[in-house]
């Protein structure tokens, strides 16, 4: 071998040369086929039914999965393997079953089915995310084939709002543990294990011209900028969470557009059990303390809107303006609020929230800065979120700072945040007492009467606004980017903004 | 070489990954964070707390820690690193799929460091002082200086944003896509390649200006040999040497440093389930892949100093 200019030059040369047969960019034979390539967030740690692993867990679950029902577009709940649902004269809840629907082993749904598939979510062995809700089922009844009659413990109007969510699916009776049969618009038909899953229309599924597309690749992009660069390239057809920096660059991109909704929201959580926060002044104090407007700009790049009373969505029957605003920014106040607790000249406390999510720590800052200014000078505790998880669930903090979805776009969908009565988690205030919030969410969820109900709501709201179980931060944006020939897919609005991954089967090329 | 100073390097090889292994063991249990609370907990979602003991009792995590660790051990002399606590999946089937990924991003990148440094340097050597001697002591410089994931992010930008020459990231098997593969190794591998290729340079440089300083080259000049031959057999082969050892030390650091430019281009090697496995509490993943790790370094270890002491006898009995 011999080392000369030209053989130096040669050597620099030849990676471009060999690599140049790859450079230039095939035109995408996965769109040609109708396959859509969806940029997940994660990897899903498994794929069972009932147990809850995440919102990018539930995108995929949905499409291979079916259940009774589910949200459209607008929120709305439709019906899925059940046509109909009603309440019967004896209070029990009624689902008619859809004729012709089948499992993708070919076997059809039949109420066999869907009993079973109740008694395994609320066995008492069972680790699925809606067991303890399932476990108010007395008993399934099987009137005829078509036909299921759920008894319940208590009067429970959202009941069938429960079989939307992406964790209570109708599995056939005989499936193995292992591998769990469902219904769904899509067929699993392949995966990269950590890296890619691919799925394949299932010609058998019950709703006509559904799904739309021939099938789906879903690729993981676990980092949210190199997500949206897959995005932007051309690598994918759509992304979901976009990241709230980069909104305005999707928006601005004449191949692109953004879907967004204001679902999720930012919140402070309080440990009821030792003062200072156990005097609900001082929390109200803390509510009054904030401006939110400088978390929306901060923390979610201006995606988002201040939240200054409780998670309800704006337009939906529960909302109301004034109460909405209860805890408005109001520096004077909050200093009113601490002095009449006992705490003039403010006090010293704790911040707990991680440092692993930006948004939890850039919000948690900000709470700090404008607690100092009304004399509550608060240390921040930042550890990474498992940490985080553990000391909120075991009640190692003082204040907390969350993010977190409601279950549902009804109220009732809060008490899985407001209800301090519940065991201990980490997105709760830990033993905080809210005992009228609380009477007030149960006396909704076992009412009927949709004008009584929103009275109830408005109370609870009320309540809500004097015991602070929470104080609620910013609403932040969920945004979904797509090429702009990607057609019929709805980011669902609200808190159901993470089961938009159903609106998938009803998604095309245009 | 001693039969009696290998098996003592062996026994301190085994003996250090089982340290490696135990100390990890311990301190993952000791730091707070329920796996099972973190799983169920995916995405904000609060799970009712008789669930996750009901999935603490199914994953064994109820058990004394002792217990744990008894069986952790017993399970490690058969050879098997238990499964995953979040899908089941066993350990080393996960780190048999993934590890050779990791070791295809380092050799393709040192293969391109050594294409770019050593050549490199030894031309800034021969022609020192010149123009392209300065400019790529400086641009070394400036490789050396910027991290790898700022390198990583601007690839990305500049190839697949900008100029939408090339995937943004991900993987695709060698055997599904041969072309697609090589696209989406060669970022990544330039990534990484980047501060290798610095370090390969310098070191080649300075080797070769030191060669060339040597009286045996002045008398191969006299003698009236080309300046090619020269250079190739009296001044290369000589130079090398030191590069060579330091492209060994540098490999077992790159099994390190690929961590973030996995992340960045989203190759799924062993880096990426280590570092979800760590951020779940995923205990036995990350026992499983962190031995993997150390015991490939402590095995590379192990060669380097077999190497030397079969170079130079003296060092068995140092």
């Amino acid at each position: 071998m011999t080392i000369s200019r030209r053989s130096v030059l040669g050597a620099g040369l030849a990676g471009p040369l060999l690599a140049s047969p790859f450079l230039t960019r095939p035109a995408s034979a996965q769109r040609a086929a109708g396959i859509i390539r969806y940029g997940l967030s994660a990897f899903p740690p498994n794929l069972q039914p009932w147990v809850s692993t995440g919102a990018s867990a539930g995108t995929v679950k949905m499409l291979i999965n079916r259940s009774l029902v589910s949200y459209d577009g607008k929120g709305e709940l439709r019906g899925e393997l059940a046509e109909s649902w009603s309440r019967d004269a004896e209070g029990a809840w009624v689902f008619k079953l859809r004729k012709g629907c089948v499992f993708h082993n070919g076997e059809p749904v039949t109420a066999d089915d869907v009993k079973w598939s109740i008694e395994q979510i609320a066995g008492e062995k069972s680790t699925a995310y809606m067991r303890t809700q399932f476990q108010l089922i007395e008993r399934v009844e099987i009137p005829d084939p078509q036909t299921v009659r759920l008894i319940t413990k208590e009067p429970l109007v959202t009941l069938p709002s429960w079989f939307a969510n992406y964790n209570t699916f109708i599995i056939w009776r005989k499936s193995t543990p292992n591998e769990p049969i469902g219904a769904g618009p899509f067929r699993l038909v392949g995966q990269e294990r950590g890296t890619s899953l691919e799925l394949a229309a299932f010609d058998k599924f019950y709703k006509p011209g559904i799904p739309k597309a021939k099938g789906i690749k879903f690729v993981v992009y676990a980092d949210e900028n190199l997500r949206n660069a897959a995005l932007i390239s051309g690598d994918v057809d759509m992304i979901e969470y976009v990241p709230w920096q980069s909104m305005a660059t999707v928006q601005a991109d004449p191949r692109l557009k953004l879907d967004t909704q204001e679902g999720p929201f930012m919140d402070v959580l309080f440990n009821g059990t030792k003062p200072p926060f156990n005097d609900p002044r001082v929390r109200r104090a803390v509510a009054h303390a904030v401006k939110r407007d400088d978390i929306v700009k901060v923390a979610f790049f201006g995606r988002g809107k201040p939240l200054e009373g409780l998670p309800i969505v704006e337009g939906t029957p529960w909302y109301d303006k004034d109460l909405a605003h209860g805890w408005n920014y109001d520096p004077a106040r909050a200093k009113a609020l601490l002095t009449e607790a006992g705490f003039a000249n403010g006090f010293q406390t704790t911040i707990l929230a991680t440092a692993q999510f930006g948004m939890h720590k850039d919000t948690a800052e900000i709470v700090q800065q404008y607690l100092a200014a009304i004399g509550i000078q608060a240390e921040l505790q930042l550890p990474d979120w498992s940490t985080r998880v553990s000391r909120g669930t075991r009640g190692q903090y003082d204040m907390a700072i969350h993010g977190v979805s409601s279950d549902n776009n009804d109220p009732d969908g809060l008490t899985v945040v407001l209800d301090t009565s519940l065991s201990p988690t980490h997105g709760r205030s830990f033993k905080v007492d809210a005992p009228r919030t609380i009477a007030a969410l149960a006396r909704g969820r076992a009412e009927f009467d949709q004008a009584k109900r929103i009275e109830i709501y408005k109370e609870m709201q009320r309540a809500a606004l004097e015991e602070v179980p929470l104080v609620g931060l910013a609403w932040r944006e969920q945004g979904y980017g797509m090429d702009k020939g990607v057609m019929g897919f709805v980011n669902q609005p609200g808190a159901l903004s993470t089961s938009s991954g159903n609106m998938l089967e009803e998604t095309y090329f245009g | 070489m001693s039969a009696g100073w290998l098996g003592r390097r062996l026994f301190l090889t085994l003996a250090m990954a089982w340290i490696v292994a135990t100390i990890v063991f311990l301190a993952l249990h000791m730091v707070p964070g329920d796996p099972a609370e973190l799983l169920l907990s995916t995405s904000g979602a609060m799970p009712d707390p008789a669930t996750v003991q009901e999935l603490r009792e199914k994953l064994g995590l109820d058990q004394p820690l002792m217990v744990q660790y008894g069986r952790f051990l017993a399970g490690l002399a058969r050879g098997d690193l238990g499964t995953s606590l979040v899908d089941d999946y066993p350990v080393i089937q996960e780190i048999a799929l993934r590890l050779p990924r990791t070791l295809e991003l380092i050799l393709a990148g040192t293969l391109i460091a050594l294409v770019v440094g050593v050549p490199a340097g030894v031309y800034a050597a021969v022609h020192r002082g010149g123009a392209f001697d300065r400019v790529a002591s400086w641009i070394t410089a400036l490789l050396l200086a910027v991290p790898v994931f700022v390198v990583g992010t601007l690839l990305v930008l500049l190839f697949a944003q900008t100029l939408r020459l090339m995937p943004a990231g991900g993987f695709t098997p060698f055997a599904q896509d041969p072309g697609q593969h090589l696209k989406l190794l060669a970022l990544p591998a330039i990534a990484i390649a980047k501060g290798l290729a610095a370090v390969l340079f310098r070191m080649t440089r300075a080797a070769t200006l030191d060669a060339l300083a040597h009286d045996y080259v002045r008398t191969a000049r006299a003698k009236g040999l080309s300046p090619r031959r020269t250079l190739v057999v009296h001044v290369l082969r000589n130079a090398l040497n030191p590069v060579v050892t330091v492209l060994g030390l540098q490999m077992g650091t790159l099994l390190g440093g690929t961590v973030l430019v996995e992340y960045v281009f989203n190759w799924p090697g062993l880096s990426t389930p280590l570092l979800r496995a760590v951020e779940g509490r995923d205990y036995p993943m990350v026992v499983g892949i962190i031995l993997t790790i150390s015991v490939l370094f402590l095995l590379i270890n192990l060669l380097v100093e077999l190497l030397h002491a079969a170079i130079d006898p003296r060092v068995q009995h140092g």
